[in-house]
Formats: C-alpha cells, structure tokens, sequence
C-alpha cells in the first residue's frame, strides 16, 4: 500500500489521536508515537514530523503503513 | 551482509575479542572500528579510525566474562558501509542524530555519570532527527571493583579520552539495506497500579499512584524494590522501556535511578525474572541475527542475572553501564542490523 501524501488528512488525524490505535511492535514506531503523545507541538507540526517519519522508514512499515487510512 | 560474529582474526568478520597488538595492527591497515575494554588496553592505541569505551565486560558467544588488559572487544565496521567519525562535547548532543547519515546509523558512546551521559539521557528522544537517523550505542563504565575508576571514551582520530564527551561513529549504509533497532527486555510490568511521574530526572521525588500523589521512596518501599533488581517498566505506545533503581536512601528518603523517568508514561515495576540466561536465549533463539552490526547487554544483567560464564546466544558485544536505542535504556540486550 502507497503511503498517502503529505497533505492527506490522515497525518492529521492520525497526530490528533488515531495514533494510539495504531498496531506495531516496531521500536522506533512505539517511541515516537510516544514522543508525539507527549509533545506540545501543534497538530500540524506533528503531522508533518509524522510524515516525514513513515517515507523515512516506509520500506520496513510495510503492515503499520496498511492501517494509516482506517485509524 | 552476513552476521559477523567471530572471534577470528578475520577482516571481514570481526565482532569479538582480539589481543591488543593485533587491534592497533587492523588500526594501521586502516579498519573502521568500534571497540571496549580496559583504559589500560585503549591507552596503547595508535590513532586512526577508531572509537571506544572503557569497559572490563563482555558477552560473547561462549560465555559472559570480565576482560583483562591484553584485549579489547572489536567491531569492525567497515564491511557496512561508509564510517566516519565524530565527537561531541555537552552542549551539542542534538548532533549525534543531526550529523547522523541518512541511511544508516550513529553509533554512539557515552561516559558514564559525565554530564553528557545526563543530557542525552533526558533529551535525546526530543532530538529532531531522534527518530529518523537513530542512535544506537552504549554507556561506557568502570571495573566495578576498581574504586575511583572514571568511565571513559576515546576519539581515535587523535587517540584521546574523553570524560564528558560522546564518541560517534557515523556509520552509512548503501541505497538498499536500512538499520533495524531491536531491544530484547526480559522485564514485563507487574500487575499493581501504574506510577506516574510529574518531571523528567533521574531522582524522582514525587510520583502518582492511583490519583494520589505520593513520595516516590515511599512507593518503592512499599512495593520491596529497594533491593535495585527489578527496573521500573514504562509503556511507550507498547514498547517496555527501563529505568533501573541506582541507589535507595532510607536516612534521606530518596531514590536515584540509571535512567531518567518521564512525565506522560505509566510505570511499573518489573515482574521478577527466574533464569536470566535462559530468557535470553529463549528471546534470541526467535530473532533473525543477519546482517547484525553490534549489540551491547546491561551490567545490571551480568550481575543481577549471573550472566557470567553464561551463554546466551549468538549476540556478541560490551556489557554496558546503559544502553542506547534512539534514548537511554537500562537492563537491556540493544542490537542494530542492517536489512
């Protein structure tokens, strides 16, 4: 599955919350999804760091990659 | 790339123990390499491609055991790709992961109680590039029986150690392999209520426990923790992160940790772990190992789990006064593949 581009509204989404219902026994995932929580970024800043995350590692998040649009 | 995990005087396949003379001998044909051990053994060096930390701990494929000054744990990482080098001093750690290769990894080593070690430790998972270039590496440390021993590394571009600098090798890998960060944690949480904390630091005064606001001594009193065996457990988004209990102050009334805790994750501590060695076999003997690079397993393993002269699989590298995967780890088996 194609990674949605960078202005697709599930980056924001997915930094509004729908990150906690994300799947993955990936360490890196985990931890930032972890620093995402914490953080006091706004959402858009965080969208785009996640973006940037998943075409970073796309290659080995093939099965987080799949649930992206359904969370 | 193959596993590399040897103890063979091989160029291409060196990640084990070598005698000192035969290390400054790859150091002068030019290897890029990472090594550990003794002051005394890392002192004798020629300058070149090297960096290291100071450590009398390894594990290795026979077995768990202190080293004396006539060798040095040895990981040749010229086979992985482009290496270069680099060293840091307390103000600028966010480059560990800033300067880090695109496709690749940082290896990075850091003194133990150094003000860096401080620093990374509580910032490192906010670095901007944390996640997209990792760090991965370890904290070097003493001959716990040598009182007043400092925890060093070296910049072997100039052969010098450092106190409270980090050494880095910057390691990049060709277009078509990316590094994998695996941990291996015996510890899962206990099942009594999550501690949660208000600051991040490595002396937590005061914690939450189920809505009420608590001293955090108090709590690791009253759950008999204050033997320092069993680390406190966070959940990061599912991955089980340690922070080991350092000292526990009864006059005082306070506690001091070997990593810092964070506000924003729930805590337990650890449930008790029979057979370390047969846990970390069991937990290995289900990891793939091609393409490893390096790994590096707790000092609070070896000794709490009797690790000495113990096998634990294939996995061959320092035994660390802490643990580097993206952040500080405690009580940790870290490892970094290229895949």
């Amino acid at each position: 599955m194609a990674l949605p581009s960078a202005n697709s509204p599930c980056w924001q989404r997915l930094a509004s919350g729908g990150l906690s219902r994300l799947r993955t026994d990936h360490l890196g995932t985990q931890m930032m999804i972890k620093r995402l929580e914490r953080s006091t970024d706004p959402v858009g800043k965080k969208a785009a760091d996640l973006h940037e995350y998943f075409s970073k590692w796309e290659r080995g998040l093939a099965n987080e990659i799949a649930q992206l649009a359904s969370l | 790339m193959k596993s590399h995990n040897s103890q063979a005087f091989d160029r291409q396949h060196v990640n084990g123990l070598l005698p000192v003379d035969a290390v400054a001998d790859l150091i002068r044909a030019g290897a890029h390499l990472s090594l550990a051990g003794r002051p005394q053994a890392l002192d004798k060096l020629p300058a070149g491609n090297w960096i290291a930390g100071t450590t009398p701990y390894v594990m290795a494929a026979e077995g768990s055991r202190t080293i004396g000054s006539d060798v040095l744990f040895v990981t040749d990482l010229s086979p992985y790709g482009d290496v270069s080098f680099a060293c840091y001093g307390p103000d600028e750690l966010e480059r560990v992961s800033g300067d880090a290769p695109e496709n690749g990894f940082a290896l990075t080593v850091v003194p133990f109680g150094s003000t860096c070690h401080t620093r990374f430790a509580n910032e490192a998972s906010s670095y901007p590039a944390a996640f997209l270039r990792p760090a991965v590496g370890w904290i070097a440390g003493v001959d716990l029986n040598e009182a007043g021993a400092e925890a060093l590394v070296y910049d072997g571009r100039t052969a010098t150690a450092h106190r409270d600098h980090v050494v880095v090798a910057n390691v990049a890998f060709p277009d078509d392999h990316m590094a994998q960060v695996e941990i291996v944690n015996l510890f899962a949480p206990d099942d009594a209520a999550v501690i949660r904390f208000e600051d991040t630091g490595f002396a937590p005064e005061w914690c939450e426990v189920a809505g009420e606001r608590r001293k955090f001594y108090d709590v690791v009193v009253e759950r008999d923790r204050t033997d320092g065996s069993l680390p406190l457990v966070g959940d990061f988004a599912g991955a089980h992160l340690n922070a080991s209990i350092r000292t526990v102050d009864a006059e005082k009334g306070t506690v001091e940790l070997y990593a810092p805790v964070f506000p924003g994750v729930d805590y337990s501590f650890a449930k008790p772990v029979a057979d370390y060695a047969a846990a970390f076999r069991e937990a290995l003997a289900g990891r793939e190992t091609d393409g490893l690079v390096m790994g590096c397993n707790c000092i609070l393993n070896y000794l709490f789990g009797k690790l000495e002269g113990q096998s634990i699989g294939e996995i061959a590298g320092p035994v660390t006064f802490g643990e580097i995967a993206y952040q500080l780890l405690n009580q940790t088996l870290v490892m970094v593949r290229a895949v």
